[in-house]
């Protein structure tokens, strides 16, 4: 009974995800649905189509499930020496956050403070509290800046035709090659005098096909068989090119 | 058409170049062959800087360290410069020194700050090995280029170390290496290395073969072969526990790093049989400085972010 409650509630959902969509004045498609991670795979693009209530600008978010990260906090030690000091605990640390904008988001008002990297790591906590967020939020932004995982842009979004009160945009966004598998999420938000006034979401599967699908199972499922194969094709490996040299040698 | 280069790694989570990584396991390869060294102190810095994340970096080039180690153990074998049963025995020592290193790094963890002492641990040996070696074949070096004296070769044997070495029981000869000692004298060394292998988070190569030079007294070309011979098995152990422990170890990654180091191993073998036991010690030597320098710049030089992942090296 309580499933099928569970079920005709995500059924409704479902159901009117679209209408939800429209209610807040925004439309759109991501193509393509689902990323295929499979052996060549070095990032894709991702092309986000749609319309938005005329005169709003647009902010694009792909975003990926939140998770906890432990780090080392470096501090000088002695007053010369550089080190690993505290370990720190970051709670709903986004896996990637992809941002771009029709326009710069500084001009974007306390929504584009909001939506853009700043206003995302408001959300993310630290353990332990006494820690210095002011210090230490910009440095783990600028870490996963590194990574390629964070970016805020204002590059992609080009503003289209006004038809009907509404105004076409469209955008091309880079990702990553370094994207694990999981479901990311496709953000648009309208934003007009710097007020959020809609905004509308779709996930994007990312997973794992062919060779890296097996592997991934192989190893973090046969853990130890994986070790002793890895460990097995490397000797024959380290064999066969020594046997080469041998007959080499021989001519 | 084009040919791809780039390949997905499913345990990394990350895409690679494929010739960056074939060039990069063939140079470190080279040294290996060469020195007789891992390399994995310079395989997983190099392998963090391409994206790889510093728990898989060190777990793969553990796994690639097999296959080179395998290729260089079989040319060396084939020259005859492996001591199998010194390296037996430095093997076991190193094993059971590697056990107990792993419950010091604990207890130091527990402590506070282990990583401060391992960064120090890591400038203080590699600059008293790489600069006693240094200069000692500096010095010898100096003595054989000198105008035609020919003095007959004096073994500096004597001194309290050797009066114990010849003290231990149970003295056995190491025909290979051409030395007569007791079992129990590798035996601790090989633990002592292990001991600080596991502190530093790192084979233990590059202090073994010094180890075995200057305490052991075994011919240089014997060193390279043997040291190699005990790594082979030191981290097929690695592999094993780093895929069951953490699942750390990209086999893909590993593949391409052991294609590229194989080949280099195997030049590295040839290249070092050309260069003289003296050269050999000096370019090992030169090789520990730079790593000894790096280290000790990042002590010092405030790091471009304040903030590094847990799990590395």
């Amino acid at each position: 009974m309580k499933r099928a409650a569970i079920l005709l509630c995500i059924l409704l959902a479902a159901a009117f995800a679209p209408m939800a969509a429209r209610a807040s004045g925004i439309d759109f498609t991501a193509q393509p649905g689902s990323i295929d991670i499979h052996a060549l795979y070095n990032g894709t693009s991702l092309q986000v189509e749609g319309r938005v209530p005329e005169g709003s600008q647009v902010v694009l978010r792909f975003v990926g499930s939140s998770e906890d990260v432990r780090m080392k906090e470096k501090g000088k030690a002695l007053g010369l020496l550089w080190m690993n000091m505290n370990t720190l605990h970051f709670g709903n640390v986004p896996k990637v956050c992809l941002i771009d904008s029709s326009a710069p988001m500084k001009d974007l008002g306390l929504a584009g403070a909001k939506l853009g990297l700043e206003g995302l790591a408001d959300n993310i906590s630290i353990d332990p509290p006494s820690a210095d967020r002011k210090a230490l939020l910009p440095e783990l932004l600028l870490l996963k800046g590194q990574e390629g995982l964070f970016r805020q842009e204002s590059s992609a979004v080009k503003l289209g035709e006004k038809h009907d009160g509404m105004q076409a945009f469209s955008a091309v966004l880079a990702i990553p090659s370094r994207l694990s598998p999981g479901t990311y999420s496709v953000e648009v938000f309208a934003v007009k005098d710097g007020v959020v006034q809609g905004q509308s979401a779709k996930p994007v599967d990312a997973r794992l096909i062919g060779v890296p699908a097996l592997m991934a199972d192989l190893a973090f499922n046969h853990g130890a068989w994986y070790g002793i194969l890895a460990s097995i094709i490397a000797i024959l490996g380290g064999l066969a090119i020594g046997l080469v040299f041998q007959s080499k040698g021989a001519h | 058409m084009s040919i791809p280069v780039e390949l997905y790694l499913p345990i990394a989570g990350n895409s690679v170049n494929i010739a960056a990584v074939f060039g990069l396991g063939g140079a470190v390869g080279l040294l290996s062959g060469i020195f007789g060294v891992g390399g994995g102190f310079l395989m997983t810095p190099l392998l963090i800087m391409m994206g790889i994340p510093p728990t898989v970096a060190a777990a793969s080039d553990s796994n690639q360290i097999v296959g080179a180690s395998t290729s260089g153990t079989l040319a060396h074998l084939r020259l005859g410069n492996v001591d199998v049963k010194m390296g037996f025995l430095l093997l076991i020592g190193g094993v059971l020194g590697g056990t107990v290193g792993v419950e010091i790094i604990k207890v130091l963890r527990q402590m506070g700050n282990a990583d401060f002492l391992i960064n120090v641990t890591y400038v203080l040996m590699l600059g008293l090995v790489g600069g006693y070696m240094f200069i000692e074949s500096l010095q010898a070096m100096r003595k054989a280029k000198a105008p035609a004296k020919n003095e007959p070769e004096k073994h500096v044997k004597s001194g309290a170390f050797a009066r114990f070495t010849a003290s231990l029981p149970w003295q056995m000869d190491f025909k290979r290496s051409g030395v007569r000692m007791s079992p129990l004298l590798p035996l601790f060394l090989g633990g002592l290395v292990g001991v600080l292998s596991a502190i530093m988070g790192v084979g233990g190569g590059f202090i073994m073969v010094p180890v075995m030079v200057y305490l052991l007294r075994m011919p240089m070309h014997v060193v390279v072969g043997t040291s190699l011979f005990q790594i082979l098995f030191t981290c097929i152990n690695v592999t094993v526990m780093q895929s069951v422990s953490n699942h750390t170890v990209d086999f893909v990654l590993a593949l391409i790093l052991l294609i590229g180091s194989s080949l280099g191993a195997q030049i590295g073998a040839k290249v070092g049989k050309k260069l003289h036991g003296e050269q050999l010690k000096i370019l090992l030597a030169s090789l520990v400085l730079v790593v000894m320098f790096k280290i000790l710049y990042e002590l010092i030089a405030r790091p471009d972010v304040l903030l590094a992942y847990v799990g590395g090296h």
